[in-house]
Formats: C-alpha cells, sequence, structure tokens
C-alpha cells in the first residue's frame, strides 16, 4: 500500500507540473491584460502603462515569464495579486477559504446522508407508491436546471416568505461593533464541527468490537446525547459566548443554501444507492442473511448498503472537490464571497496571480481527492486490497 | 422409536406470476425424526428448493403458501409472525445453500459472519464464548481457526463449503436443510463434503434434509427419502426399499437413468419430454404423457391421484401403482 501511494504521488506531481503549465499560458491566452484599462484613461502620461508593464514583469516574453512563474510557484511564492496589490494570493485564499469550507462540508454530508439513507430506503421499498414518488422527485431535482432553482427559492422564502435573507453572508449592521473580524467565527464554527464529527466517530470505532448489539447502540445514542451537551456548554462559555450571536448570524444565513443544494446534491447519491443496492439486494448472502434470522434493518443496513457504499463513496469523493472550488455558480447566485467568487472575479480580471493560485489549490485538492477515493475503495472492498499488494 | 422433528403435512405452495399462478409445491406431506436423514429428489423445477424454502418461510416476495402445516417440535410454523420466525430461523431450521460461492457476503470477514448468527440468537454470549463456539466448529469441519479472519474471496470453494456447514451448525439447530451442498465444487470435493455432512449429522444427531438431483448421492446419505415430480411426492419411504423396489415409473426411470458402478452393465434409459408447465390446474396424473406405458385411464386423464401404502412406510402414488 505504502508503494502504491508513493508511486501515486509520484505521477500526480507531474500530472500538476503539467497542470500549472498549460493554465498559466491558458491564462496568458487570454487577450489583453489586467492593466488595460489603463490605455483607456486619457490623463496618464503614454509612458504610464509601458511602466505598471514593467513593474509587473508583464514586458517579459511569455516563455520566460512561464518558467519565472513556474519556479516561484515551487519556491511558494505565488506573487502578488494585481487588483488588491500589497495582498498576496495566499493571504485572500485564506481570507475566503474558511467561507467556503463551512457552507460547502455541511452542505456536502448532509447531501450524502440524506441521499445515502433515502437511497437505501427506496430499494428496500421497491415498488411501494412512496418509492415511486420520491425516486420522481429525486430525478426532476437531479435535473432540474440548478440556477433557475436557486432563484425560485430565493424568490419564494427571501421575497415571497420573507424568512430567510436574501444575498450577503451576514447582517453587516449586526457585525459594524464586532471585536473580531468574520473569518474567526468561521474558523471556530469549523473547528466546532470537526470535533464533534471526530467525537462520534470515535464513539463508533470504540463501539464495533463490542459483542452486544444493545450495548453498542446504547453507547452510539450516548456520544449524541454528550455531543448535544457537549455543544451546549461551548457555546455558552468563555469565547464561544461572545462568538454565539455572530455565528448564529451566519448559521441563520447558511440555512437557504444549505438547503437548496442538498435539495440538488442528495438525488444523484440517493439514486445510485438506490440501483447499486437493488443489484446487492438480489444476491444469495442477502438470502442467507435473512435466513440467519437476522432483522430486517441489519440486512439492509448491515449486508445490503454496506456492499452497496463501494461506488456511492467514490461518487462522493469526487464531489468533494466542490467543497474547495466552492461551485462558482452557488456562490454566484447566494452573492457568498468564497472562493468561488475569488476565481471568477480573478479570471474576469484578468488577476492572473490570484487565479493561477486558486487554480492550484482546486487542483492539489481534486489530486489528493482522487487518490484517497483509490486508497478508501481498497479498505471498504477487500478483494481490491489484495489485488493492489499482488 | 425416536420422536418426529419436523412434520410437513399438505403444504401447498404456489408462485403469482403474470401468467398465472404457478403451483411449485403441491400437497406435500413428510415428516422428518430426530437424527434422520431424509432426502429429496428430482429433476431441476420438480419444486425441490420450493419446498426448502417454504420449511425457513423465505419464499420470494411473489410465493405464497396457501394452505398445510408445517410443525417443527410441535410448533406450527405457518402464519408466524416475521419476528417469531427469526427466532426459528437457524435456531430450529439452518440451511445450507446451494452454491457456497455466494452465500457469504463478500466484505465482510468469515468470521464475524458466523458471529453475527450466533449473536442474533444467543445475545448474552460474550465475545470469547463465542470465538470458542466457531473455533469448535471450524475443527468440526476440518478448518483451521485462523480462517475465521480472513475474508470470503480468499477461501477456496471447498473450504467455502465447509465453511457454510459450520455456518449452519452455530446455532445448534434441530434441522439442518442441505440444499445441492455440493453443486459448484469437483468431484474429489463432493466427496469430501459429503463426508463432512455424514460426519458432522452422526456426530451431533441431527435431523438432516437433504437435497439433490443426484439420486445416487441421495442412497448414501440419506434413510428416507422422497421423489418429487412436478411439485407433488410421488414416492416416499424407507430409502433402500425405494431402490430396490421403485414403485412409481418415474422413479424407475431415474434409477435407469444413473450409471452403476458395480453389478452388470445396462443401457442407460433417458427421460424423454420436458416437465409439465405448473401454472394452471391439471387433471389426473401429471406424468402420463411422459410414462413410458401409461394405462388408458391415466391417459384418458381420469385416474385417481394420491399416495398409497405399498409397503410397510413405503408411499407411491396410487395412479401408477395401479398402472404397472
Amino acid at each position: 500500500m505504502a508503494e502504491y501511494i508513493i508511486r501515486r504521488t509520484f505521477q500526480m506531481t507531474i500530472v500538476f507540473f503539467l497542470f500549472l503549465i498549460f493554465s498559466y499560458l491558458l491564462f496568458n491566452a487570454i487577450p489583453g491584460n489586467a492593466f488595460s484599462n489603463l490605455l483607456l484613461n486619457p490623463n496618464l502620461p503614454p509612458d504610464a502603462y509601458q511602466r505598471v508593464l514593467e513593474i509587473y514583469g508583464l514586458d517579459k516574453p511569455l516563455l520566460e515569464r512561464t518558467q519565472m512563474y513556474i519556479v516561484n510557484f515551487f519556491k511558494g511564492d505565488f506573487g502578488y495579486s494585481y487588483k488588491y496589490f500589497p495582498k498576496t494570493p495566499i493571504e485572500l485564499i485564506s481570507e475566503r477559504l474558511p467561507r467556503t469550507l463551512m457552507l460547502f462540508s455541511i452542505v456536502n454530508i448532509v447531501a450524502f446522508y440524506t441521499g445515502f439513507f433515502i437511497g437505501k430506503v427506496l430499494a428496500w421499498r421497491r415498488g411501494s407508491k412512496a418509492e415511486t414518488w420520491i425516486t420522481v422527485t429525486s430525478v426532476f431535482s437531479y435535473t432540474v436546471f440548478y440556477p433557475w432553482f436557486a432563484l425560485m427559492m430565493l424568490w419564494v422564502f427571501g421575497y415571497k416568505l420573507g424568512w430567510l435573507p436574501i444575498g450577503k453572508f451576514l447582517y453587516p449592521e449586526k457585525w459594524y461593533d464586532a471585536p473580531f473580524d468574520s473569518d474567526v467565527v468561521f474558523t471556530s464554527m469549523i473547528k466546532f464541527t470537526v470535533v464533534i464529527s471526530l467525537i462520534q466517530f470515535a464513539a463508533y470505532l470504540a463501539s464495533r468490537g463490542i459483542e452486544s448489539l444493545s450495548l453498542r447502540r446504547n453507547i452510539r445514542f450516548g456520544s449524541l446525547i454528550t455531543i448535544f451537551a457537549g455543544s451546549y456548554f461551548y457555546w455558552n462559555n468563555g469565547d464561544a459566548l461572545i462568538q454565539k450571536p455572530y455565528a448564529s448570524d451566519i448559521a441563520f444565513h447558511m440555512i437557504l443554501p444549505v438547503m437548496v443544494v442538498t435539495v440538488v446534491a442528495f438525488a444523484g447519491t440517493a439514486l445510485l444507492t438506490r440501483t447499486t443496492m437493488m443489484e446487492v439486494l438480489k444476491e444469495d448472502y442477502i438470502l442467507t442473511a435473512r435466513a440467519k434470522g437476522i432483522s430486517q434493518k441489519r440486512i439492509r443496513d448491515r449486508h445490503a448498503a454496506r456492499t452497496a457504499l463501494l461506488p456511492v463513496v467514490t461518487s462522493f469523493i469526487f464531489t468533494i472537490v466542490t467543497i474547495i472550488d466552492g461551485s462558482v455558480l452557488t456562490e454566484q447566485i447566494f452573492s457568498w464571497p468564497g472562493m468561488g467568487q475569488l476565481l471568477l472575479q480573478s479570471v474576469l480580471e484578468e488577476d492572473i496571480p490570484v487565479a493561477m493560485a486558486t487554480f492550484s489549490f482546486v487542483g492539489v485538492f481534486a489530486l489528493i481527492a482522487h487518490l484517497l477515493a483509490d486508497v478508501s475503495y481498497s479498505y471498504l472492498d477487500p478483494r481490491i486490497r489484495i489485488k493492489s499488494q499482488g | 422409536m425416536s420422536k418426529d422433528v419436523l412434520v410437513v403435512k399438505d403444504l401447498n405452495m404456489h408462485y403469482e406470476t403474470l401468467a398465472g399462478n404457478v403451483s411449485a409445491v403441491k400437497n406435500v406431506s413428510f415428516s422428518v425424526k430426530e437424527g434422520e436423514s431424509f432426502g429429496l429428489v428430482g429433476e431441476s423445477g420438480c419444486g425441490k428448493t420450493s419446498v426448502a424454502m417454504s420449511l425457513l418461510q423465505l419464499q420470494a416476495d411473489n410465493a405464497k403458501i396457501s394452505s398445510g402445516s408445517i410443525s417443527l417440535d410441535g410448533i406450527e410454523m405457518v402464519g408466524m409472525s416475521e419476528s417469531e420466525l427469526r427466532k426459528v430461523r437457524w435456531d430450529g431450521i439452518s440451511i445450507v445453500f446451494q452454491g457456497a460461492m455466494n452465500a457469504w457476503n463478500p466484505v465482510v470477514k468469515v468470521g464475524e459472519q458466523i458471529r453475527e448468527a450466533i449473536r442474533e440468537h444467543y445475545p448474552n454470549n460474550t465475545k470469547n464464548e463465542n470465538t470458542e463456539k466457531i473455533e469448535s466448529l471450524f475443527k468440526m469441519v476440518d478448518l483451521d481457526s485462523s480462517i475465521m479472519d480472513r475474508f470470503p474471496h480468499e477461501l477456496s470453494g471447498g473450504m467455502k463449503q465447509r465453511a457454510v456447514i459450520a455456518l449452519a451448525l452455530s446455532c445448534d439447530p434441530k434441522v439442518v436443510i442441505a440444499d445441492e451442498p455440493t453443486t459448484a465444487l469437483d468431484v474429489v470435493i463432493q466427496d469430501q463434503i459429503l463426508k463432512e455432512i455424514k460426519k458432522v449429522q452422526e456426530l451431533l444427531g441431527l435431523s438432516l434434509i437433504y437435497i439433490s438431483h443426484d439420486i445416487a448421492v441421495i442412497a448414501e446419505m440419506t434413510d428416507q427419502m422422497a421423489v418429487m415430480y412436478a411439485g407433488s411426492i410421488v414416492e416416499i419411504g424407507p430409502t433402500d426399499q425405494v431402490f430396490s423396489n421403485p414403485k412409481h415409473a418415474y422413479t424407475r426411470l431415474l434409477l435407469e437413468s444413473t450409471p452403476s458402478v458395480v453389478g452388470e452393465k445396462k443401457k442407460l434409459r433417458s427421460l424423454e419430454g420436458e416437465p409439465p408447465s405448473l401454472i394452471g390446474e391439471e387433471n389426473g396424473c401429471s406424468f402420463s404423457p411422459r410414462c413410458p406405458d401409461p394405462s388408458d385411464k391415466c391417459k384418458s386423464g381420469n385416474s385417481e391421484m394420491g399416495l398409497i401404502e405399498v409397503a410397510d412406510g413405503h408411499f407411491a402414488d396410487k395412479c401408477c401403482v395401479e398402472c404397472g
């Protein structure tokens, strides 16, 4: 396995290198440059434009610039943003990343869980009326034109009903005298989410080896109670108490995007789970499990869904990539100033250093996600584990 | 005289299909005594597996048991609720499926799959007790205890089948059904597995229902046997009697179509035609279209059906007994 990962990492480095060169060349192939608009200003002396180009090194030939960029990139120097001059791309990304991470990790987890759960129930209740209707609805939400759907939801919940805010990721007036940046709050929200998921995961791992099923259930239930009590305690003490109103403001703004993206994203997982699980349910070992007298729920979750999980996890890991590139569409529609908006703006304004840095960030993440998919697949399916060693 | 463990009376089961009801099991009655092995033989599609599935009530969703009774140790199983049935399954009746290759969940360790069955029926056992139990089961079927931590794809076909037998015995069932347990194996392994089953059965005093299309295996394995044709039992009795003195034309043909290693060389006979369609009602003897020598009464479809006793404990279909 270690050898496999090393080999893959080596391959990934080469791919990434090519990716860098091609994206740099492509960005430079856009006509004009970030400073073309200076030429339209009659008040500037004619040589000013030339001076600006010299400062940023844009007067050098393309190949030389490419070479310079790649060398600097691997040294860890990503240059400066053309538009927000003293800021580096890294500063811009680290400001935007927590916002995107928060929104899209929650969307992905919620969408995956509801999708997987609905999918397995659909396969289990094959042929019932409810199954037909939910499948039809899923197909609808899987195929709906997403920007239209998102705008309709904004119109209904934000305008007609007025329950949820339109646009923005916070109410600026509330933050007027806030003692900290929104990033601080985002970071602590992310930390909180990670910690509770880790606790739940640890409880799951710890209870796996226990023989009595009822004790197992109790431990998992107990850990949930602990998490609820712990979160109540956490948000009512110390730093978190001061951050609480601001965090809840952000959470309030998150409701609509999470809801809309979940409705669109769960359907893919649900339909995929339904199909693979229906295949699995025909297998002989499901009959064996029934003959053993095991409860229906356990057969569904432990035997059928466990095997059906394989393709679903692969597709899930590939969608994780959207956590970072932040689905440009979603952020644009909901005015969520995250990575997706940064990417779009920097490309439109030909802010090449920022666009390149954002792009390579997404690229690295995508490559790692693919590796992760392969590795996790071999852990989920023992039949593959052997082959990769052989 | 040991008592009857499993009594099946007038069992009728049909599949509801678009083309009509398919009567797969028709008026089947038999009983299995404690420690006895009972064979069920017949060609493909005659309802052997349907009988096995009805015993565990694991029949497909479109299958209905329309009448009859199955009683295990005096407890009626037809009409039991799902949760009651779950207790009887594996603990009362367990089954060795045909095709051990697919009987194991590919992503769960073999030991864990056996443990799961024990855990379901003995929830108060500790982990060590269960591990010991599995070890002793593996020892009984000549498997190494390290196999517990293996995944099914790491075992050979024979090992998988042995492990399936261990699985079937894991909850000390009263009756074990072996549904063509040697189908997918080569002849040498088949022989080993048969010996294994025989050994375990004698060791534990199990009641065994052995289902096969191979009449030679039935002869070797069983004390009592029944021959099934088109969903009904056409002949039933002690195995040696049925073999030495077959009364039904179908049994005779089955015997004559099987080569014998010892004794004089005989020309093998084959059975012409196809088994009848089981859809809808039929009159008279279902075997008459393929019978080599049917009587006029039988051909006209007016013959009386039903088993009659031809010798002590040996029953055969009335129509055929009267024919020849």
